[in-house]
């Protein structure tokens, strides 16, 4: 019943002397799309990177449905969890073809040949992420939007049933990044995926994510569905920002209106 | 974290059909490999019947294939093939192992022959040499030479986080010192091994036995299959350590088998060859400008382009300089010093690129 539930139990992650999370307790439901979300430098990239096996914990646990991922086989672990790092290294003049086949990889055994399945999979990651017609162009001659579609048709590719994203609408306007959350909750209610990603937007967050996560200062400041923990209190509490959460009027979802701080917007909200 | 290339770049240009842009690339890989090995058989033939009694060409590929006149067998067989076959290998073991240490880097500037590992080659070589050993010994000491090199390397110019301009530098230190520290053995040597020393300052493949050939060139041939095996692996780590890592692959383990291999290429065929300069360094660049972004495709036209390199080089040195005796290397050095100019030009030119 908890297939692809990730958990955490006192997990310490550190760089070097710096902790960055402290003794972190943590559910990450299997079967929903999970936000991770806080203020710049609380931890959420580095917690996935623990998540990931990316980053060994200074102290405690990761586990995934229980067994703990830094005792499982790297391929192992890779053929269950794909994750979208930020900012990732797209080498010289790669296709988008040939990017999306790389997430073959833990299928493939040292001398195997490409295979059907591969080409299957990979066939439908192009076709999910609407990058078929792209599949012959160079990664690094496509727009933003473009190429982060491209790289979550990799993970897809990995064919895992948990997918990490780190802040995947970074670098994006609005129209793009509507459409990777789109994609994302497809995957989900589609493909049955499980999702983890960091998102900066509390109002996207509320609105793509069954389940969210807010840190501050590497501490759990809350957990839970976003009706039942985004409220005006906790964003004061944790952003340091003053500001009333009303229904998202599209959604019902929670929406973080802040309250105006230059002179000039006080006058009109009074 | 500093290697992005997330490059805010535009749309491709409009004018150029993407699609079609890339079946022409497609199709220039084996349109290159043909025209390379159309060159290769003809360097080959022209090697087998040039030397002190010129023989006509189709005799002599005859002879090479042990058919025809006893006398031609020998002479083409026992004479000409070692050379040849020796610039062969060694060509294409620099060639690939160039191509390995710049991918591995991401710097068109990290190639064995910058960054030391021929250099460390031929002291190893020159030092067993004065030791007394035997011919025999040659590949062993050779690789010996080359990891030294390549620690040297690591204690000096490793820190995390430095720059890999930072790396190049120390290893152009680490070859200037280890030639020097070659030249100073050779000139220190008995009159009677000076001669055979010589190779070892500027590369030369003259007068190579076959016991050489098989020696260091079969483990150059096993060394160019491992690097094809380890390929996938290869156009893992370019996607960065984090999307590498979350495809199961261990990249540190990844990282250091293909610098191992391209340590070991590089260093046999040194053991052949000597330091001869710019063919690891230039052939991956040639290739890439002929047939389009590195793949394991291009990763066999780089052997193959190190060979007709380094045979046509010799070929070169022997037959179309009117000073004889001049050894290959130093045609490839006469090439490769202007280009490494244009390199370092270009490279502080444009945005350097740190590895971790």
């Amino acid at each position: 019943m908890t297939a692809n539930q990730l958990s955490t139990h006192g997990l310490d992650l550190r760089y070097g002397d710096r902790l960055i999370v402290g003794g972190l307790d943590l559910v990450l439901p299997g079967g929903a799309v999970t936000a991770v979300v806080g203020p710049n430098a609380c931890g959420k990239s580095t917690l996935l990177r623990g998540l990931t096996r990316l980053l060994a914990p200074a102290a405690g646990t990761v586990a995934l449905d229980g067994a703990d991922i830094h005792r499982m086989p790297a391929r192992a672990l890779a053929l269950r969890m794909g994750l979208l790092p930020q900012q990732p290294v797209t080498p010289d003049a790669i296709t988008v073809e040939a990017l999306v086949r790389l997430g073959r990889y833990p299928h493939q055994r040292l001398l195997s040949p490409w295979s059907a399945a591969d080409q299957q999979a990979v066939e439908e990651a192009l076709r999910r992420t609407g990058t078929e017609e792209l599949r012959h162009q160079p990664v690094d001659q496509l727009s933003g939007g473009q190429r982060q579609r491209a790289w979550i048709a990799l993970a897809l590719a990995q064919d895992t049933d948990l997918l990490l994203l780190d802040e995947p609408t970074t670098f994006l306007d609005l129209r793009h990044q509507l459409d990777v959350l789109d994609l994302v909750a497809a995957l989900h209610s589609e493909a049955g995926r499980t999702v983890v990603m960091v998102l900066h937007d509390l109002g996207q967050a509320a609105r793509y994510a069954d389940h969210l996560v807010v840190l501050k200062d590497g501490q759990l400041a809350a957990a839970g569905a976003p009706a039942d923990v985004l409220d005006a209190e906790l964003v004061k509490s944790v952003f340091d920002v003053d500001c009333r959460v009303i229904p998202d009027p599209e959604t019902g979802t929670p929406l973080v209106v802040p309250k105006g701080r230059a002179k000039r917007h006080t006058a009109v909200s009074a | 974290m500093n290697d992005v290339v997330r490059s805010a770049k535009p749309l491709g240009s409009p004018t150029q059909d993407p699609a079609t842009g890339r079946k022409a690339e497609r199709s220039r890989i084996p349109l290159v490999a043909l025209a390379g090995l159309v060159v290769l058989c003809a360097l080959v033939t022209v090697s087998v019947a040039n030397g002190e009694i010129p023989l006509p060409p189709v005799e002599a590929v005859k002879g090479l294939f042990g058919a025809g006149e006893p006398g031609t067998v020998l002479v083409v067989q026992e004479f000409r093939a070692p050379r040849m076959v020796a610039a062969i290998v060694a060509g294409a073991g620099l060639a690939v192992g160039g191509a390995l240490l710049q991918r591995l880097f991401r710097n068109p500037l990290a190639s064995p022959d910058v960054m030391g590992v021929t250099g460390g080659a031929s002291f190893g070589a020159v030092a067993m040499l004065a030791a007394g050993a035997s011919q025999v010994m040659m590949p062993l000491a050779a690789l010996g030479g080359g990891l030294l090199a390549a620690v040297l390397l690591g204690v000096f110019g490793w820190r995390s986080g430095t720059s890999v301009t930072r790396l190049v530098l120390v290893g152009l230190a680490v070859q200037a010192g280890l030639s020097a520290a070659v030249s100073f053995m050779v000139v220190s040597f008995p009159t009677e091994l000076a001669g055979s020393a010589l190779q070892w300052t500027t590369g030369s493949v003259y007068g190579r036995t076959w016991t050489e050939v098989w020696s260091a060139g079969g483990a150059v041939v096993v060394g160019l299959v491992l690097a094809f095996v380890l390929h996938r692996r290869l156009a893992v780590l370019d996607l960065g350590d984090d999307s590498a890592g979350t495809l199961g692959l261990n990249t540190h383990t990844a990282r250091l088998q293909i610098l191992v291999i391209a340590i070991v290429l590089a260093s046999l065929a040194a053991a052949l060859t000597g330091p001869v300069a710019f063919v690891a360094l230039a052939v991956p660049h040639m290739v890439r400008f002929l047939a389009g972004p590195p793949t394991a495709g291009t990763l066999a036209l780089s052997a193959l382009a190190g060979a007709v390199l380094l045979l046509a080089s010799d070929l070169v040195a022997q037959y179309l300089l009117p000073v004889s005796g001049l050894p290959v290397g130093v045609v490839t050095a006469t090439l490769g010093a202007p280009w490494l100019l244009v390199l370092m030009i270009r490279q502080s030119s444009s945005v350097n690129r740190s590895v971790r």
